[in-house]
C-alpha cells in the first residue's frame, strides 16, 4: 500500500503551464525566524502525514461528501432513477489537494451512509467514485500541470465510464429481473449519455473550483 | 479535582527558568507573525501565570490575543522567543521541542469561541470520554471522569443526547466538560461566550469560577469588560504588546449596561422608549398591543395589529387604520403584510411564530428587532418563501407569498401572475424540500410567483459572506445581474453601481476570500444590491463586523431608503435601528419561547432546514434515538447504559457483530427468489424488529422515502419479463405472471434490505459504528493503513454531516434567492450554480476543519497513540444467540433454493 506511506506535502495549487511553482504558495513568508518545514508547528499533533489539521480536513471533506451524496436529481430526462450527486467533485478536489489517499478515503467513507441503505449499490458507488478520483489524483500528482490536471480527470472518467458499465451489468439483475444482455442493452441509451454527463459535471466543476479551494487550504489557520 | 502532582522542570539551560515551580505558564519576548503578515500578530510579549490564577485577557479585535490565548494553551509554537509551561520548557532559541510540548499539553485545556465545532460526536458521554480515551485512561477511570465532568457542567442529565442539536450554551459547556474530564491544571479559554445569550453566558462563567476555586488555572480570553472583572489580573493587549497588567480592584459601575452587546429585555425596552423611535410590540395573538412610546400610528406610519379572530385582523394602512377588511392590505402601499401568520420549524415542539400580524408600507425602513428565539429569522424565512407558515397569508411586493386556504375567500389575488393555487413545484424546488407537510392549509407560491418573487426581493441572510464564490469579487457581485439575464453590458453596470454603493469599488478584482472577514460582507450584500430589490430584507447584516464596515451597510441603507426601497433590517442594535429605520417592530417571543430563547441555534435555524432530507440518510434518525432515553438515564455514567441508544437486545449487540451480521443479512436478500425465501427473509426481519423494540410507526416514517422505490423496481420487473402466461399487454409489451410474481419477491425483498438497513442505523450510534469499523479494520494495520485515524475521520464526519447539511442548504438558498438553480437552465448555468454552491461550502469546510484541528489538539489526540475506549467490546452470550440465528437463516434460505 504505497499510497499511505508518502511523506507529508502541502495542499497544491495548480500551476499554469509553463509557470514555475514559486508564487503559487505564497505561505512562506522567507523570514529567517520562521522554520522552513511548518511555521508555528508544536511538532506534536499538527504537523506530519496525519496531523490533526489533516484528519480535520479529511473528516469535513468525508461529511461534505456525505452531505452532497443526498442531494440527488436525475440528468437525463426520462431515466429517472439513474441519479445525478455531487459528491464525486469532494473526492476530486481531495485527491488533487491531498493525493491519492485522500481521494480514496473520501470516496470510500462518503459513501458508508449508504452501506446501510443500499448495500450493493454502494459497492457500485464506490467503485465509480474510486475509478475516477483515484487515477486523477495519480496523475496529477506525476504531473502538477493545468495539463496534467485536465489529463488526469479525463483517465478517470474513462475509468470510471468503464466501471460503471460493468459495475452495471453486474449489479442492475440484482435490483431487476433482467439478464446481462437486457442491461447491456441499456448502455448506449441510458448508461453511457448518464455517466459522461455525470463525469463532465464533476470534472468541470473540480476544474472550475480547484484553484480557489487550494488557495483557501493553503491559507492556514495557524 | 486538582491532582497534586510532582512537577519536573526539565533541563532548563537558562537560569531565569531555574525554578518553574508556581508557574503555569511563563513568555519572555514572544513574537508571532502569521504566514503571509506584514506585522508581528505578538511583538516581543513577556509574562508569567501563577499557578491558581484567574487570568482575563482583554483587548481589541486583532490585538493578538487569541494568538496569546493559543501559545499559553500549546497548541501553537511562536517564531522567537522562549515559553515554559508547566515547567515544561517547550520553546526556546532551539525551537518547539515536541516531547515537552507533548507533556504539557495533557495538562492544559482548551475551549475555543465556536461552541460547535469543538464537539467530536453525537453522543454527549462519548463526546466528553474523547480526551479521557486519548489519554489512554482505564474504562472505569472514564466512566468516573465522565461523571465528574457532566456534573461539573450541570449537565449530568444529558449523558446519551445528542450535543449537536443543543444550543450553543449547552454546547459550550459540553465541551468544557470535555476539557475537565482530562483533569487539565489550566484551562485556556478564548471567547468562550462570545456566540452565547446572556443567561447561557452566566452559566458559563459561573462554572468558571468554581473550576478556579477548585484551583485550576483560568486563562479567559475575553472582550467583555464585565467578565474581565471576574478574575484577578486583567492583562490587556493592543497591536501584539501587553499594555497594561493589573489587578481588578472594583468592578466598574456601568458594567452591567455598556458591556453587553445584547442587553436584557428590561434594559432594551428602556433604551428603546428613550430612543424616541416609533416603536411597536408585537406579541403573538394578543390584540392592539400598542407600544407606549408610539402616541400616534397614524402619524408614524405604524400600521401595526395582532388582533387574535384571524379574518377580523385589519392590517389597515396609516391612512385608514380600520377602514377595510384584510384584503385592503394587498394595496399597493404595501410592501410587505404579514397577516396573522403562525410557523413552527420542522422538529420544534412549539411555534416560534404565533399569529403574528404586520406590515411595512412601501419605501419604509423597519427595524425588526426582538430576543433570540422571538422568531425573527423565521419572518425572514418565511417573508422570502425559504419556509411555509403553519397559517396565515404572507405578501410581499405584491406577490402571495403563502396564502391561507381558510381564509382567503374573501382575498382575491390581484395579480396577473396566475392564481396562488398553481401547484407547488414540489419536486423541481430545491425550497421544497424544507416546505411544510403536504397537510399544510397553507399555499405556497406558484413557480412562476417564485421566480418574480426572487427579482423584486432581496435577502441578505446572516453571515451572507459565506456564500461567496467567484475568483473576483466583480465575478461573485454579477452572479445575480446574469441569473435576471441581463445583457453583459447592464451587468457591468450593475456591479459597478453596486460595488460604488458600499464603497469596494477598489476590490473588484481582488478574490473574496483573500479579503476580511468585514470586506467579504460587504461584497456579499453587494451581490445582492445588485439585483436591485425591491423589497430588501438583512438579517444582522452587521452583526460581528467592526465600525467601518457597519457604518457602510448604515450608509447603503439610507442610500435605497432615498431611492425607495423597502427595508426589513433585523438587528440587535438601538443605535442601528436609530440610524436607518423609520420605525422599529419589536417581536416579543411566543408563548413557549421560554424554552427555545437559548436553543435559537438549534430550533430556529437547524430543524427548518434539515428535516426534508434527513429522512433519507437516517443518521440523524440515530441521533433522535440516542436522546430518548436521557430521561431514563438517571446519570450514571455507565456506558453499557447510558449511551446505547436503546436497551434493546439488538442495540446491546457488540458492534462489530452487529455490523457484520447486518450487513450480511442485506447482501443475501438479494438472493431471495421465491415465496418461500421471502417468507423465511420476513420471519427473520420481523424477529429482528421485535427484538429492536422498534415503533413500525417510527419505521415506516424512516422507510416511507423508499417506498417509491419499491414500486418502481416492481413495475420495471413487470416490463421485462417476458416468460409465463400473458395477462394483459401495455402497448407491444405483455404483462405475464411471471412478471407480476417477479415483481412482488424484487419490491419484497428490496423492503427487506431497507427495514433491516434501518433498524441497523435506529439502534447504533456513530461512536458504535465507527469502533466497530476501526476494530475490524485493525488487522489492515499490518500493512500500514492507519486504521485508527480513518475511524476518526468517519467518526467525525458522520458528527459533521448534519452541520454541513445545513449550510449546504443555507447557501443553496442564497444562491437561489440569486436566481441561481443547478435544476434548471442550460449547462453552462448550471454548472455555474454548481460551482456557486460547491464553492462556499468547500470554504464552511475548512473553516470547520480549522477550528476542529484545533479542538483535537486541545484533546490530546495525535496520530498514533496508544489509545483507550470507553466502549467495551467484548463479546456477550447474545451475540453468539444472534450469529446463531443468522446462521439458521441462511441455512434455511439455501435450503428453500435447493428443496423447495
Amino acid at each position: 500500500m504505497s499510497i499511505f506511506s508518502h511523506t507529508s506535502i502541502p495542499a497544491r495549487t495548480i500551476i499554469k503551464d509553463g509557470q514555475s511553482s514559486g508564487n503559487a504558495t505564497n505561505t512562506g513568508t522567507g523570514d529567517a525566524t520562521v522554520s522552513p518545514k511548518d511555521a508555528h508547528s508544536t511538532g506534536v499533533g499538527d504537523s506530519g502525514r496525519w496531523s490533526t489539521r489533516r484528519i480535520a480536513m479529511y473528516a469535513c471533506f468525508v461529511a461534505l461528501s456525505m452531505a452532497l451524496s443526498f442531494v440527488e436529481f436525475p440528468l437525463i430526462p426520462g431515466v429517472p432513477w439513474l441519479k445525478y450527486d455531487p459528491s464525486g467533485i469532494v473526492a476530486l478536489v481531495a485527491g488533487f489537494a491531498y493525493g491519492p489517499a485522500a481521494a480514496l478515503i473520501v470516496s470510500i467513507l462518503g459513501f458508508v451512509p449508504h452501506l446501510f441503505i443500499s448495500p450493493w449499490g454502494t459497492l457500485m458507488a464506490w467503485l465509480v467514485a474510486v475509478g475516477l478520483s483515484v487515477p486523477a489524483a495519480l496523475i496529477y500528482r506525476r504531473m502538477h500541470t493545468r495539463s496534467g490536471a485536465v489529463l488526469g480527470l479525463v483517465v478517470g472518467a474513462l475509468v470510471a465510464l468503464v466501471l460503471a458499465i460493468v459495475g452495471n451489468l453486474i449489479i442492475t439483475p440484482m435490483y431487476a429481473h433482467m439478464t446481462v444482455s437486457q442491461v447491456a442493452a441499456l448502455i448506449v441509451p441510458a448508461l453511457l449519455p448518464f455517466n459522461l454527463a455525470k463525469y463532465a459535471i464533476n470534472c468541470v466543476v473540480t476544474f472550475l473550483i480547484y484553484k480557489p479551494v487550494s488557495d483557501l487550504l493553503n491559507r492556514s489557520a495557524r | 479535582m486538582a491532582i497534586p502532582r510532582i512537577l519536573s522542570p526539565t533541563s532548563a539551560s537558562d537560569d531565569a527558568y531555574d525554578d518553574m515551580r508556581g508557574l503555569a505558564a511563563s513568555l519572555r519576548e514572544v513574537r508571532y507573525r502569521y504566514a503571509g503578515a506584514q506585522d508581528w500578530a505578538l511583538d516581543g510579549v513577556s509574562l508569567d501565570i501563577r499557578n491558581g490564577e484567574y487570568v482575563c485577557i482583554v483587548g481589541a479585535n486583532g490585538s493578538g490575543k487569541s494568538t496569546l490565548g493559543r501559545l499559553i494553551a500549546g497548541l501553537s509554537a511562536p517564531d522567537s522567543g522562549a515559553i515554559t509551561l508547566d515547567g515544561h520548557m517547550v520553546f526556546d532559541e532551539a525551537g518547539a521541542h515536541a516531547d515537552q510540548y507533548r507533556r504539557a499539553r495533557h495538562d492544559i485545556g482548551a475551549v475555543f469561541q465556536n461552541p460547535e465545532d469543538q464537539i467530536v460526536t453525537t453522543v454527549t458521554g462519548d463526546d466528553v470520554a474523547f480526551g479521557p480515551e486519548n489519554l489512554g485512561m482505564s474504562r472505569t477511570r472514564i466512566s468516573e471522569q465522565v461523571a465528574y465532568a457532566l456534573d461539573a457542567v450541570d449537565m449530568t442529565g444529558h449523558l446519551a443526547d445528542d450535543p449537536t442539536t443543543m444550543s450553543g450554551g449547552q454546547q459550550q459547556r459540553i465541551a468544557i466538560a470535555g476539557i475537565i474530564a482530562m483533569n487539565p491544571r489550566m484551562v485556556v479559554l478564548d471567547e468562550p461566550t462570545a456566540m452565547l445569550d446572556q443567561d447561557a453566558r452566566m452559566g458559563v462563567l459561573t462554572i468558571l469560577d468554581a473550576l478556579h476555586r477548585q484551583g485550576t488555572t483560568i486563562v479567559h480570553i475575553t472582550h467583555h469588560a464585565d467578565e474581565a472583572y471576574r478574575g484577578q489580573r486583567i492583562i490587556t493587549m493592543s497591536a501584539g504588546r501587553v499594555v497594561s497588567d493589573s489587578t481588578p480592584t472594583a468592578e466598574p459601575a456601568d458594567a452591567d449596561t455598556d458591556a453587553y452587546d445584547r442587553p436584557s429585555q428590561d434594559d432594551f425596552r428602556h433604551l428603546l422608549q428613550a430612543s424616541g423611535m416609533p416603536v411597536t410590540w408585537l406579541r403573538a395573538g394578543s390584540s392592539d398591543e400598542y407600544a407606549p412610546s408610539d402616541p400616534s400610528p397614524a402619524s408614524s406610519g405604524v400600521s401595526v395589529t395582532a388582533a387574535a379572530p384571524a379574518t377580523n385582523g385589519v392590517p389597515g394602512t396609516a391612512d385608514s387604520p380600520d377602514a377595510e377588511e384584510a384584503s385592503t392590505a394587498r394595496g399597493p402601499a404595501l410592501a410587505i403584510d404579514v397577516d396573522h401568520v403562525s410557523f413552527t420549524p420542522q422538529g420544534a415542539a412549539f411555534p416560534s411564530v404565533e399569529q403574528l400580524t404586520f406590515s411595512v408600507r412601501s419605501g419604509e425602513t423597519v427595524a425588526l428587532m426582538g430576543a433570540n428565539g422571538a422568531g425573527k429569522t423565521s419572518i425572514v424565512k418565511l417573508l422570502s418563501a425559504l419556509a411555509r407558515p403553519d397559517s396565515g397569508n404572507i405578501t410581499v411586493a405584491g406577490i402571495p407569498v403563502a396564502t391561507d386556504r381558510r381564509y382567503t375567500a374573501s382575498v382575491e389575488t390581484p395579480h396577473g401572475t396566475g392564481s396562488a393555487g398553481l401547484r407547488a413545484d414540489r419536486h423541481t424546488h430545491i425550497d421544497s424540500w424544507i416546505g411544510r407537510l403536504p397537510g399544510s392549509a397553507v399555499k405556497p407560491l406558484s413557480r412562476k410567483q417564485r421566480i418574480e418573487l426572487r427579482h423584486r426581493l432581496g435577502l441578505v441572510m446572516q453571515h451572507p459572506e459565506q456564500q461567496l464564490f467567484a475568483h473576483t469579487v466583480a465575478e461573485d457581485v454579477a452572479y445575480g445581474p446574469r441569473n435576471l439575464g441581463l445583457s453583459e453590458q447592464d451587468v457591468v453596470q450593475r456591479v459597478d453601481e453596486a460595488l460604488e454603493l458600499l464603497h469596494i469599488s477598489e476590490l473588484r478584482d481582488r478574490s473574496p476570500f483573500g479579503l476580511s472577514g468585514g470586506q467579504q460582507r460587504l461584497v456579499a450584500i453587494a451581490g445582492v444590491i445588485a439585483c436591485h430589490p425591491d423589497v430588501l430584507l438583512l438579517d444582522e447584516p452587521t452583526a460581528s463586523l467592526d465600525e467601518t464596515a457597519s457604518a457602510r451597510i448604515r450608509d447603503m441603507l439610507v442610500d435605497l431608503h432615498r431611492r425607495g426601497v423597502t427595508v426589513l433590517l433585523v438587528t440587535h442594535n438601538i443605535d442601528e435601528a436609530r440610524a436607518v429605520a423609520d420605525r422599529v417592530v419589536v417581536l416579543e417571543p411566543p408563548k413557549h419561547a421560554g424554552q427555545h430563547v437559548d436553543a435559537r441555534r438549534s430550533r430556529g435555524t437547524r430543524n427548518v432546514e434539515t428535516d426534508g432530507i434527513s429522512m433519507a440518510s437516517g443518521i440523524s434518525s440515530t441521533q433522535q434515538a440516542a436522546s430518548e432515553p436521557s430521561q431514563a438515564a438517571d446519570g450514571a455514567a455507565d456506558p453499557h447504559v447510558g449511551t446505547g441508544s436503546g436497551r434493546s437486545v439488538i442495540a446491546l449487540l457488540d458492534a462489530r457483530v452487529k455490523a457484520v451480521a447486518f450487513l450480511v443479512l442485506m447482501f443475501s436478500a438479494f438472493a431471495i427468489s421465491s415465496p418461500y425465501q421471502l417468507a423465511v427473509g420476513a420471519v427473520l426481519t420481523a424477529g429482528i424488529v421485535a427484538a429492536a423494540r422498534i415503533r413500525p410507526s417510527l419505521l415506516l416514517a424512516r422507510i416511507h422515502m423508499f417506498l417509491f422505490l419499491f414500486v418502481f423496481a416492481g413495475a420495471l420487473n413487470i416490463f421485462f419479463v417476458r416468460t409465463g402466461t400473458p395477462l394483459a399487454h401495455i402497448g407491444p409489451v405483455p404483462i405475464t405472471d411471471d412478471g407480476v410474481h417477479t415483481a412482488i419477491i424484487y419490491a419484497c425483498r428490496f423492503a427487506l434490505v431497507i427495514i433491516l438497513g434501518a433498524v441497523y442505523v435506529e439502534t447504533t450510534t456513530p461512536t458504535a459504528m465507527t469502533d466497530a469499523f476501526e476494530s475490524l479494520l485493525s488487522p489492515l494495520k499490518r500493512c500500514g493503513i492507519h486504521v485508527q485515524e480513518i475511524a476518526l475521520v468517519l467518526s467525525l464526519a458522520l458528527r459533521f454531516l448534519p452541520t454541513l447539511r445545513v449550510e449546504i442548504m443555507a447557501v443553496a438558498h442564497a444562491q437561489a434567492a440569486r436566481g441561481g438553480s443547478i435544476e434548471s437552465g442550460s449547462p453552462a448555468q448550471r454548472c455555474r450554480a454548481m460551482c456557486a454552491i460547491i464553492m462556499p461550502v468547500f470554504a464552511a469546510s475548512l473553516r470547520h476543519a480549522d477550528n476542529l484541528s484545533l479542538a483535537l489538539d486541545a484533546r490530546s489526540y495525535e496520530e498514533g497513540i496508544r489509545r483507550t475506549h470507553w466502549h467495551d467490546m467484548r463479546l456477550h452470550f447474545r451475540d453468539g444467540v444472534f450469529c446463531a440465528a443468522c446462521v439458521v437463516y441462511l441455512v434455511a434460505l439455501v435450503l428453500a433454493a435447493v428443496l423447495l
